[in-house]
């Protein structure tokens, strides 16, 4: 699965960064960068929880 | 198309809104999506049922997030009130200066005046909570963030109230609250740069409409947004923070213990007792949740309270318990209208449970009083009749 950012959503508030600190980080501008963006195994439930707990609904999970 | 699942409630009576949580888990065993005839009204009920609802605006349209048509009139044109294409630009000019990364610098400053006043009232061995901390707090914050003082910032506590209560049905408390939103409208359309303090964020909304980066007119529009909807809630969830470590000294002894546990408290307190009891949607066309139609047209009304206490979704719902970190929980919304705010919310309410936690031992409250209100469900008055010193 891949990691899909609505950038133009995507307000920083770092939640999913929480989530799965291994695939995402916020920059030091407070941009999300997508670190791992093809995701399996243990690190597609780290994914599916960062795509959850996002509040703005800005992450989505698709179909690489 | 199955027949509606009906209440005959009114979800706007005294008593429910007071206290609606044994109301919301009998509407939620009814169903996901309930229909009250009274209020001319479908509220959705389970937590699923109002995660995937605030996720699709397509379906459910925020043209109608209040509950009669003067209000919606009058928000007309503001991000909350608006859908996508459109809201997505208004959304960008309203979050921009309330993003994370925007507040950054803010912390600081929130972080000292949550310590400075938590450790005045803590020194004083009793006080009242509501006037004194949660009013007084928040007040403080966004009036030096917009940039205003004097009669503005007088009259903040009562426009807040008042924009919360109109969203409301045209009851009484609605028609007596319309001239006092209509004071902060006012206001807010003739308010210039020249106005604010220079520095402030609010200035800076103002020198970005000069600049031409936002469009001509939608200043006022933001600072009436900070102000309508900043304030009322952000009161109240700092009430329920000291009301809740109040009635459960064990949780509170777990934050002292623990000051990482902060984040988890606040989402549980936001959790536990929603700050808005309902809001609005209007279905653009026949939809079927668990069975249930809501016809096309129909006013929708959303009980983020009755998802938060879905027991299909949390274990042992009604238990006040941080351990739980609900960070799914659904009070600042969800989706392309979730809070704009929530980063300033968890910034304000972070600082004073980190402050309460540094600052106080044990507190004792009593004489807790609630008012109904239409929107907003919030402490009036809530006495904290003995506090220890750390």
């Amino acid at each position: 699965m891949r990691i899909e950012l609505d950038r133009p959503r995507c307000e920083g508030h770092g939640l999913c960064e929480e989530a799965a600190p291994r695939l995402m980080h916020l920059d030091d501008d407070g941009e999300l960068v997508i670190d791992v963006p093809d995701v399996d195994g243990p690190e597609l439930d780290a994914a599916k929880a960062a795509v959850r707990v996002c509040p703005v609904a800005a992450l989505r999970l698709e179909a690489a | 198309m199955t027949a509606p699942i009906e209440s005959d409630i009114d979800i706007w009576d005294d008593d429910i809104l007071v206290d609606p949580y044994p109301t919301y888990a009998a509407l939620r065993e009814q169903a996901a999506v309930v229909h009250l005839p009274k209020n001319d009204l479908y509220v959705l009920t389970r937590y699923d049922a109002i995660r995937d609802a605030l996720g699709d605006p397509e379906t459910f349209s925020s043209s109608s997030i209040g509950f009669n048509p003067m209000v919606n009139e009058a928000l007309r044109g503001t991000s909350l009130a608006s859908d996508p294409p459109i809201h997505t630009q208004l959304r960008a000019t309203l979050s921009q200066n309330l993003t994370p990364r925007a507040l950054r610098g803010l912390k600081v400053v929130i972080d000292e005046k949550a310590d400075k006043l938590v450790a005045e009232l803590a020194a004083s061995g009793s006080f009242e909570a509501i006037d004194s901390l949660a009013r007084a707090f928040p007040i403080e914050i966004v009036a030096d963030l917009i940039g205003f003082s004097g009669h503005v910032k007088d009259n903040m506590l009562r426009w807040g109230q008042a924009a919360m209560q109109v969203i409301g049905p045209l009851n009484q408390r609605t028609q007596e609250s319309f001239p006092i939103a209509g004071e902060l409208y006012g206001w807010c359309s003739s308010v210039t740069a020249a106005d604010l303090l220079p520095g402030s964020i609010g200035r800076g909304i103002f020198d970005a409409e000069t600049r031409g980066a936002i469009p001509q007119g939608s200043a006022g529009h933001i600072i009436h947004q900070y102000l309508g909807a900043g304030v009322d809630t952000t009161i109240a969830s700092i009430g329920n923070i000291v009301a809740l470590f109040g009635h459960h000294p064990e949780q509170f002894e777990l934050v002292r213990e623990n000051p990482e546990l902060v984040p988890a408290a606040f989402a549980e307190v936001l959790r536990y007792w929603a700050p808005v009891h309902i809001w609005g949607r209007k279905a653009t066309r026949d939809v079927e949740i668990d069975g249930v139609t809501i016809p096309a047209g129909a006013q929708v009304g959303i009980l983020f309270g009755s998802g938060n206490r879905d027991p299909r979704h949390y274990e042992n719902p009604d238990t006040f318990d941080i351990m739980r970190n609900p960070v799914d929980h659904l009070s600042f919304g969800y989706g392309p209208h979730g809070c704009a705010g929530q980063g300033l919310a968890k910034l304000e309410a972070h600082a004073i449970i980190e402050a309460l936690a540094r600052r106080v031992k044990t507190l004792t409250i009593s004489d807790e009083v609630r008012e109904p209100g239409n929107i907003t469900r919030s402490f009036e008055s809530l006495q904290v009749v003995k506090v220890v010193e750390a």
